[in-house]
């Protein structure tokens, strides 16, 4: 057998796919769990490397305890209680709900994008300043923000809105200028209008590439809430990490990270099935 | 049509140029052309030499430089439900089903966008959907591909269901800009005689744009052959002709003559013209 059989024309076996796949993780934790009792024989306290029992231990206490800052009120008895009444939670919700109403802020973006795409003046009216907008690093505009909204929920969502629309906007502008003009022709010669064209012609058939581009820019939703929630709330799963790290609390900050990381990929997950489910004609390239 | 007396051709194409760029560069020149009703009428000629732009004039997707275009003896400035369009590619929606896509111009020219919130449009749409299914059937396909999307369907499939598309909202004018040109000459001579059946049982008036010699000459009632007499001029009328009278065999030979003379493109095969049962080949 040659070498060529690990290059271009290889073809792994299934289990030799989901060997490799899951290879870097088992190596990730095994060098963690070595890295961690070494640190442990050295020094008992060790608060950089927590271990697997004492990171158990900070979410058992995150997920089914209340915060520190909540007033101790009635202990829940059942666990869904407990769970609902729990910090993670709390901060889970708290940073959701930004989240969500970031993402539906993005919706006017797709429509001012297609409009500039397909009406000549609306696109003269706003691509410059789109694209100028498009370069301001949207956290600089933070104090601006702040100053502006104040420091309440108001200038954590526009900072997500800001930092993330003009992209979406861009692309589906661009989406919209690669609609092949015969479609657009063929629309006007079967009797439709130019809102018929626009809505019933183009944005359905970009909006599965504008979906797969909003989920492709979940990270940089994330980001920019976190960079909100990390300077100025009293909330949220970044508000927790950073409040944790003052106290070096390694042993939730890592679970959290994990949750965040879980949250973000069962969003990212879930959106493609809606995608294939709301566009079966669909064939991502 | 009569207009104060006077027959009116369906289209009139008057004294037409189109320049593009700066300094202008001409692609067509002094396009005179009147087009009767019920006319099956081949617009032939090499790559580039300007007969799609024509189309696209006709259309009103494109405005002449000079000249005018009238329609029922109506200048139109842009495309609309009264000529019906199928060009070479991307000629369905790929968003909607085989079904989706005949009936869209029905249901968004009687009911506009927010048509589908009415009652009224549900009962009209069993009625579209009816023509649909005769339209399915007329053009070969069956009502089991009905729910199929286009990148499911073969290129002539694709086709055959752009025709009926554009048929269903009953234009008077069909214009195809080479609909038939990515097809296999099997598929491609199928798609011939479904054209011309069409057209002769509706009663419409195509205008169909092709390079293939051989195509014209078949399926067109009348061929008019566009041709630049050099390269600073723009393309004009060369030829015009009904293939059906006279020595076709003579035609095709006058064609290849002018085809041959304007050699545009090198890489246009002119080897072999079939007229019927006659083969006329190595030209």
């Amino acid at each position: 057998m040659s070498a060529g059989f690990l290059l271009i024309h290889a073809k792994p076996s299934r289990s030799a796919v989901l060997v490799l796949s899951w290879f870097l993780f088992a190596a990730g934790i095994l060098a963690y769990l070595y890295a961690a009792s070494a640190r442990h024989r050295d020094n008992p306290e060790d608060r950089v490397t927590p271990t697997i029992a004492q990171m158990a231990k900070g979410m058992y206490d995150a997920a089914l305890k209340p915060a520190e800052e909540d007033e101790a009120g009635e202990e829940a008895t059942t666990l869904p209680k407990r769970f609902l009444g729990s910090m993670l939670w709390k901060d889970t919700k708290a940073s959701a709900w930004r989240f969500g109403v970031s993402m539906a802020l993005l919706f006017p973006a797709v429509i001012l994008g297609l409009h500039m795409g397909l009406f000549p003046y609306v696109g003269a009216f706003f691509l410059r300043f789109v694209l100028f907008f498009d370069k301001i690093v949207a956290l600089s505009l933070l104090p601006i923000l702040f100053i502006a909204f104040g420091i309440d929920e108001l200038s954590k969502i526009m900072l997500i809105v800001v930092g993330v629309a003009p992209t979406i906007l861009l692309d589906t502008f661009n989406l919209t200028r690669g609609v092949p003009p015969e479609q657009i022709v063929k629309a006007f010669t079967l009797g439709a209008s130019d809102f018929d064209v626009a809505y019933r012609v183009v944005l359905k058939q970009i909006f599965p590439r504008v979906f797969n581009s909003i989920r492709l820019n979940l990270k940089a939703v994330v980001l920019f809430l976190f960079a909100g929630e990390m300077i100025a709330s009293t909330d949220g799963l970044a508000y927790r990490i950073a409040l944790l790290r003052r106290h070096m609390g390694m042993d939730v900050i890592i679970p959290y990270v994990l949750w965040v990381a879980l949250l973000l990929f069962l969003v990212d997950l879930s959106m493609r099935r809606i995608n294939q489910w709301l566009h079966p004609w669909f064939r991502e390239a | 049509m009569v207009q104060g007396g006077v027959t009116v051709s369906l289209i009139r194409i008057q004294q037409l140029s189109v320049s593009y760029g700066t300094p202008p560069r001409p692609v067509l020149s002094d396009i005179d052309l009147n087009i009767e009703d019920g006319e099956f009428v081949c617009l032939l000629g090499q790559t580039g030499c300007g007969k799609s732009t024509l189309l696209r004039l006709v259309l009103g997707s494109e405005h002449p430089t000079q000249g005018h275009i009238l329609i029922d003896g109506v200048e139109h400035h842009q495309p609309d439900r009264t000529r019906g369009y199928v060009p070479q590619k991307y000629s369905l929606f790929p968003d909607k089903t085989v079904l989706g896509n005949i009936t869209f111009g029905p249901e968004v020219s009687g009911f506009g966008l927010l048509g589908h919130l009415l009652p009224r449009f549900y009962r009209r749409r069993r009625e579209f959907r009816e023509k649909a299914y005769d339209y399915l059937r007329r053009i070969g396909l069956h009502e089991s591909d009905a729910g199929k999307y286009p990148d499911q369907l073969s290129g002539g499939m694709q086709q055959r269901v752009a025709i009926a598309q554009a048929l269903m909202t009953e234009p008077r004018i069909l214009l195809m800009d080479e609909a038939f040109s990515a097809l296999d000459p099997g598929t491609r001579k199928e798609m011939q005689r479904l054209i011309r059946g069409l057209s002769q049982d509706l009663g419409i008036t195509v205008l169909f744009v092709t390079h293939s010699i051989q195509e014209a000459i078949q399926i067109g009632s009348r061929v008019v052959v566009l041709a630049r007499e050099s390269a600073s001029n723009g393309s004009s009328i060369v030829l015009d002709c009904d293939p059906r009278s006279g020595d076709s065999g003579l035609l095709a030979r006058q064609l290849l003559d002018i085809m041959e003379t304007s050699k545009e493109t090198p890489s246009l095969n002119l080897a072999a013209v079939e007229v019927g049962d006659t083969q006329f080949a190595g030209f």
